[in-house]
């Protein structure tokens, strides 16, 4: 009775785990045959580097280029996560060098909340403030990628705290007491020794959060303006995601269009798993046996 | 090197001070807007006016919103804590680990906007279950797979070698293991990341799109109904051009203040539940 028990429970769980494979597996077979119709008709290189996307024929051939879009998606995440990276890591120095453990345990959860507050709400805020503040400042419609850019930066935030302040502290507890016992002072040994050894594991996180940044839909939608364009600072831009969410549902199925969408969500999930695994490939080398 | 310290000193200052101004910012913010709106008829009613909810409550989106979290815990959490399990008690080869790590890895890496596409083409479509709850579901339940699993897999690995050799020793099946012992001592730390995951699901957006939400419906009774939902019924005020932004807001603070109360009320359960056996 009792080996029959656990051979239950064993099976349970093997069986939930090839459940959770299954379902991710499925999900990317199903993508990839959808988006496929599309390469019978339009070349990869003319789809990547392409500028016009005219997925119905209005005038003349349907045009499937999604170059605007794929640079407008690279373009407001590194932008994002340059600005995010200024303040998130400044702001990780802090948590792991000034604060005390009871400070640190009221700002952590604190600063996760942030995460928690749903994209929409990030989008609704960037287009009442940031949008506004832009027109005033003369860039002409409001919406522009700077603007998405910031209002991303906020996003990744918190995961770019958490993931700096670990390892900061971390670093800070294994080498401070010995700099400072040769005299330094605190800041000093900072900047000489923890940052320096911070910079490898501090580069992964970051990446690590772009591809958070170029999977977001919703908030960047809400304030880049959506117009195929070359992106710019101050100019309109649309991302992948936004041109999926914006036209998923006036697609014809099975149309060259919906093929098209299929296509795009599949560069940019491409993309994503190209990130993450390189990441946390590097990660793991990079760590080696120094796991912190 | 002196001036060098100081600008990272200066630097350290500069990015906690706008971290928690952002914050302090945010939730004042959307405090101060929303205040007004609030009140017994805006969380009991529906929504009415020329502009769909322009006038009236927002009730049956946040019994919806409820509905479209419960189906995404209820298909993804189950998965995540077996997988999470077998990663941890049953799998004995380093190679496997890696795959299933970073297939796990893949799966959050997929963009929840395509999460949708693919609900949307094959269970709507495809399947013909049309916009229901269920079809969101099924996308919500995937995004938040992975984010259960990597969370409830940390919380496995915190349990104490010690106490799984000792009761290996005395001949106890792994079953009973982690039905008697590791379950109960991860309790906090499974339900934080179950609650975590219930709240991620229930601020998204992007996985309802065309998939289960709509503009207006009843208060569901089945899973096989579309919905409202708290998060689309903003992003449609917001879009479809309603004369005053006041209800978004109101809309964004009761949504804001449900999932920020579930997720504190969770990282203080979890927290007071922390490792109980090391305090001992």
């Amino acid at each position: 009775m009792r080996t029959i028990k656990n051979k239950l429970g064993q099976w349970v769980i093997g069986a939930l785990t090839l459940m959770t494979l299954m379902s991710l597996a499925f999900v990317i077979y199903f993508i990839i045959q959808e988006a496929l119709p599309l390469f019978a008709e339009v070349s990869l290189s003319d789809f990547l580097l392409g500028d016009r996307w005219m997925p119905i024929a209005f005038t003349g051939e349907p045009s499937f280029g999604i170059r605007n879009f794929l640079l407008g998606t690279l373009y407001v995440s590194f932008l994002a996560m340059a600005i995010a990276s200024v303040t998130g890591i400044g702001a990780a120095i802090w948590l792991a060098c000034v604060a005390d453990d009871t400070i640190r345990n009221w700002l952590y959860p604190l600063i996760s909340l942030l995460a928690g507050i749903p994209s929409v709400i990030f989008g609704l805020i960037g287009l009442t403030i940031l949008v506004p503040f832009f027109y005033r400042l003369g860039v002409h419609p409001g919406s522009c990628v700077l603007c998405a850019a910031i209002v991303l930066a906020v996003m990744l935030l918190p995961y770019i705290i958490s993931s700096c302040a670990d390892t900061l502290y971390k670093l800070n507890k294994r080498y401070l007491t010995a700099a400072t016992g040769l005299g330094v002072t605190k800041w000093y040994a900072i900047t000489t020794v923890i940052l320096p050894l911070s910079v490898k594991y501090l580069a992964t996180s970051l990446m690590l959060a772009i591809g958070r940044a170029m999977g977001e839909t919703m908030a960047v939608m809400m304030v880049m303006g959506n117009a195929n364009l070359f992106p710019s600072l101050l100019g309109k831009g649309e991302t992948i995601a936004a041109v999926i969410a914006l036209e998923m549902g006036t697609a014809e199925n099975g149309s060259l269009h919906y093929h098209g969408l299929y296509a795009a969500g599949l560069v940019l999930l491409l993309l994503l798993f190209f990130i993450n695994l390189s990441m946390g490939l590097l990660r793991k080398v990079l760590l080696g046996k120094e796991e912190l | 090197m002196r001036f060098l310290s100081k600008l990272v000193r200066i630097w350290a200052w500069l990015g906690i001070i706008t971290v928690l101004g952002v914050l302090a910012f945010l939730f004042t913010y959307v405090y101060y807007r929303g205040r007004h709106v609030l009140s017994v008829a805006f969380l009991t009613q529906a929504p009415s006016g020329a502009v769909l909810g322009e006038e009236g409550g927002i009730y049956p989106a946040i019994i919806g919103s409820f509905w479209f979290t419960g189906t995404a815990i209820l298909l993804g959490s189950i998965p995540a804590i077996g997988t999470a399990l077998y990663l941890v008690y049953f799998c004995q080869s380093e190679k496997k680990v890696l795959a299933l790590r970073l297939t796990i890895q893949c799966m959050a890496g997929v963009p929840s906007i395509v999460l949708g596409l693919f609900a949307y083409s094959f269970l709507v479509k495809m399947l013909g279950l049309g916009r229901c709850i269920l079809s969101s579901g099924v996308a919500l339940g995937i995004m938040i797979l992975p984010f259960i699993e990597v969370r409830a897999e940390k919380a496995f690995q915190e349990f104490p070698v010690s106490l799984v050799q000792a009761s290996q020793a005395l001949g106890v099946s792994k079953t009973y293991l982690i039905l008697h012992m590791v379950l109960p001592a991860c309790r906090g730390e499974i339900v934080q990341s179950i609650v975590l995951g219930g709240c991620y699901a229930m601020g998204a957006t992007a996985p309802l799109l065309f998939t289960g939400a709509v503009a207006y419906a009843s208060v569901p009774d089945s899973l096989f109904k579309p919905a409202m939902a708290l998060p689309m019924h903003l992003y449609l005020l917001i879009s479809q051009g309603a004369t005053s932004i006041d209800l978004a807001y109101g809309t964004a603070f009761v949504m804001m203040a449900i999932i920020l109360v579930t997720n504190l009320i969770a990282i203080l359960y979890a927290r007071r539940r922390h490792r109980i056996w090391k305090q001992s």
